[in-house]
């Protein structure tokens, strides 16, 4: 085998002069993340201001932590933030071993035509909107008319409706399992790909060896995709504070609003809905900080427990 | 002396006008909001109504009339993002208080005063001074309102429909009942009869969630004794109801019927008007409250939706909710006579926002408002009453999608069909509705009964501003709260609930409001004066 040698260039320049084209290439990600992720950041700024519409971010009033203390003092502040947390680490609980444990299924079905057709159904709720899936669980899960109350009862099994959706408790357990549902296809993609990238004479050594199917994918499969469960666990705790809007929207209502007001509606009340952006600009900067907390937080814990982070 | 330095001031601000006059033979361009209802075969950016006001008013006065339009469900969101970029129209309009309000507080729009005397002779004559006193306020605080907003002249302004069936009525051998304790005796007859079956469930119920009593306040206010409240207390209270004295009895004779199975269990579940529209036309339920024209309305007929499938189902108006400290008034709120605000941002320049000011005033003159708002006789009605209403009125896809047209939005000075007088405005509600114009009627003449005028106030109230949305989120989990929990703790939830609507900003509100009545600076009607 022959290989080509390379000229190594001295300085900076000389990189650039060999490799202008894939600079040139990378003008246009780097323009992107500049023009619509970064030049926005901008606007935090208006977070600190007594925002005016009309005179713009450049314009208006600078008042300081103002907009902090005013929403961080209203009563719903605390509990929004509460629910946020309780919510995802339930969702995290519940939700973050699903994948892994449908990934390791799938790779050991035998029949290719199953596999493929199980992976389409797991994934097909995660391309639902959650207005979509609102209609179907108020079908679902309603008190008295919902079909599986409505089943229960006329079986004579229950004699009070379950109150999936109205209890806070049950209407927390309801939107973790639907979360759940709708989302563990989808993240089985990456464990899938992550497993496929197992050198296969591993498991070939590891059957040699007598290992039976569980010993395999103990000993061999899930330490073969350890870094990627990593890297999505430290993603994941860096969400912790980040919550959709539309989730806790549509599923929620007013006899549980104790359970399911979070910060994404808390924001659309307080701020977007009276136009009070500044104060609803405040409220995501402050969970971004928490957020970036967070995940610094994980990436040094997983470090220190010899792992790669993701940074 | 002062009065030469006026005269000259106005000749300099009419040559000031007439000063540009080079350019008189230019055309300017005319941006004019609009809603888009999503009514199909109907392009509201190109329609009928656009090319009448471009041939007529347009084209002598050298305006290019323009069309945007925005979804009328987030027009207020859209239209805000439009003033915040700079891109609005010349002429916006909305439904939407809490935005004009900020408007005018950040000083974003023009301050119209000049331009309606100068140029607004007709509007001036339509809307009359009381109306277009609610699009004043004195913002720089120098004792004279200024005119920052006109408002659109309401034809209708009733605003409650209480309906029954008929034929339930019937079948119970009941009169139609008028007072409180005949409804509950109605509501619990038709529950044991099982008029519908299983699926019986009397009492049509859903929490309107942006704005959870306002509905409910039309029950809960017959329960309110008058004797305790003062009008200053009827002001200050006015988005609180749930805190006047005895409107707790109120809430407490719901939570009665929640548990004896008239309201149904699933009230409190948002994003269920679905399923409550569903059980009102497959004749489900005894009783349902909403606007006075609702069974007869076009986009949601339960009238005709509920002869389809129960024969002879039939909703009449009623009017129960007697208040006793009242002598027996049976309170009705109505909207104020201002529908939606009209303003013109400052990026508008001053030729346009008087070629705008001039289009509202050609909209003004009656028979330029008559084909604005009916269209052309033969193609949308068949003919006219004596009169000179039109009858035959054709439904939207009856018409050809070229002459397709919607009244209100495109001829937005006046919020309903306006045929002159109070009289002929009445006759022309009904007209559209063949073959129930009597219970049209009456359903209008209960409306109107006992009638207040919904409160408002003529300076900001910040605190409204500030807690408004999060005292309406929890007034919606107190209204969950008290009709639904267990009887024998309804004291205690009630007045949970009180303490937590007041902590989430509705103590701030009252206080400010009572200051701002105590100013004087309110409108609206205290029951106790009717």
């Amino acid at each position: 085998m022959t290989t080509r040698s390379i000229r190594k260039p001295r300085n900076n320049a000389g990189w650039l002069h060999r490799d202008w084209r894939l600079y040139v290439m990378l003008i246009l990600p780097v323009a992107f993340y500049l023009i619509f992720c970064y030049k926005p950041m901008v606007g935090v700024i208006i977070g600190f201001q007594k925002f005016n519409m009309f005179k713009g971010m450049w314009g208006s009033k600078w008042i300081g932590l103002e907009n902090f203390r005013f929403v961080m003092n209203m009563p719903d502040f605390p509990v929004a933030l509460q629910n946020t947390l309780w919510l995802n680490f339930l969702g995290l609980v519940a939700g973050f071993p699903v994948p892994i444990i449908l990934a390791i299924l799938l790779n050991e079905m035998k029949s290719i035509k199953v596999k493929k057709v199980s992976q389409t159904l797991l994934y097909l709720p995660h391309f639902l909107s959650w207005i979509i899936i609102g209609g179907m669980v108020l079908q679902i899960f309603s008190p008295k008319t919902g079909i599986i109350n409505a089943t229960l009862l006329r079986l004579g099994w229950i004699d009070k409706s379950i109150p999936f959706l109205t209890d806070g408790p049950h209407w927390q357990a309801t939107y973790t399992l639907i979360g759940v549902w709708q989302s563990m296809g989808w993240g089985t993609i990456l464990y899938l790909s992550a497993i496929t990238g197992i050198n296969m004479e591993l498991f070939e050594a590891a059957k040699i060896d007598g290992a039976n199917k569980l010993q395999q994918i103990w000993h061999v499969t899930l330490p073969g995709i350890r870094s990627t469960i990593v890297i999505l666990l430290i993603l994941n705790v860096g969400q912790m504070m980040n919550i959709s809007f539309d989730r806790p929207y549509v599923l929620g209502n007013p006899m549980v609003q104790n359970y399911c007001d979070v910060l994404s509606t808390f924001v659309y009340r307080a701020g977007i809905t009276n136009s009070q952006f500044a104060r609803a600009t405040a409220v995501g900067l402050f969970q971004s900080v928490v957020g970036l907390i967070l995940i610094t937080g994980a990436n040094i814990i997983a470090r220190r427990l010899g792992e790669e982070g993701i940074w | 002396m002062k009065k030469t330095l006026a005269i000259l001031l106005t000749l300099a601000l009419l040559l000031g006008i007439a000063g540009p006059s080079l350019a008189e033979d230019e055309w300017i361009t005319l941006r004019v909001e609009t809603y888009d209802r999503e009514i199909a075969g109907l392009n509201v950016t190109d329609c009928w109504q656009l090319k009448y006001a471009q041939e007529h008013f347009g084209d002598p006065n050298k305006i290019k009339l323009e069309f945007v339009s925005y979804a009328r469900w987030t027009e207020g969101d859209l239209l805000t993002t439009a003033l915040a970029g700079g891109t609005a129209p010349d002429l916006c309009l909305t439904y939407n208080g809490g935005l004009v309000q900020q408007c005018i507080d950040d000083e974003g729009i023009w301050q119209l005063d000049d331009l309606l005397n100068t140029y607004g002779e007709n509007l001036k004559a339509f809307l009359g001074d009381e109306l277009l006193t609610y699009g004043q306020s004195d913002h720089d605080g120098d004792g004279t309102p200024e005119q920052w907003y006109i408002p659109a002249r309401r034809i209708s302004r009733a605003n409650v429909g209480n309906f029954i069936r008929e034929d339930w009525l019937k079948a119970l051998n009941m009169e139609k009942p008028t007072n409180i304790e005949e409804f509950t005796a109605y509501l619990r007859a038709a529950k044991e009869a099982k008029l519908a079956g299983e699926n019986t469930s009397p009492f049509s119920f859903g929490i309107y969630a942006p704005d959870p009593l306002y509905n409910v306040r039309r029950f809960t206010d017959a329960f309110i004794d008058f004797t305790k409240v003062t009008k200053e207390d009827w002001f200050a209270y006015c988005k609180n109801p749930e805190m006047l004295p005895g409107s707790k009895e109120g809430f407490r004779w719901m939570n009665t019927l929640y548990h004896e199975g008239i309201i149904p269990e699933t009230f409190a579940l948002t994003d269920n008007d679905q399923a409550n529209d569903t059980a009102l036309i497959m004749g489900y339920n005894g009783f349902f409250s909403q606007q006075p024209d609702q069974p007869w309305r076009t986009d949601k007929n339960y009238q005709i939706e509920l002869e389809k499938n129960v024969e002879g189902g039939h909703w009449v108006t009623v009017n129960p909710f007697k208040n006793e400290s009242l002598g027996g008034k049976t309170l009705h709120d109505i909207y104020a006579p201002a529908g939606l605000s009209i303003i013109i941002p400052l990026t508008t320049d001053e030729k346009t926002a008087v070629a705008a000011m001039k289009y509202l005033d050609w909209m003004a003159i009656p028979e330029n408002m008559f084909a604005m708002q009916n269209g052309i006789e033969g193609i949308n009605y068949e003919g006219l009453t004596d009169d000179g209403i039109p009858f035959g009125v054709k439904s939207a896809d009856a018409v050809p999608d070229e002459n397709k047209m919607h009244a209100g939005d495109i001829c937005f000075i006046s919020n309903g069909l306006c045929y002159g007088d109070d009289a002929k405005n009445a006759a022309a509600l009904a007209l559209p509705f063949k073959g129930y114009e009597d219970d049209v009627v009456a359903s209008y003449a209960d409306a109107l009964t006992d009638a207040w005028t919904q409160i408002s106030f003529t300076v900001s109230i910040q605190a409204d501003t500030d807690y408004g949305a999060t005292v309406k989120s929890a007034q919606g989990k107190f209204l969950a709260d008290v009709v639904s929990c267990d009887p024998a703790e309804f004291d205690a939830v009630y007045d949970a609930g009180i303490q937590d609507i007041l902590n989430s900003g509705a103590q701030q509100m009252i206080d400010e409001f009572r200051a701002a009545y105590n100013a004087g600076n309110y409108r609206g009607v205290f029951p106790g004066d009717l």
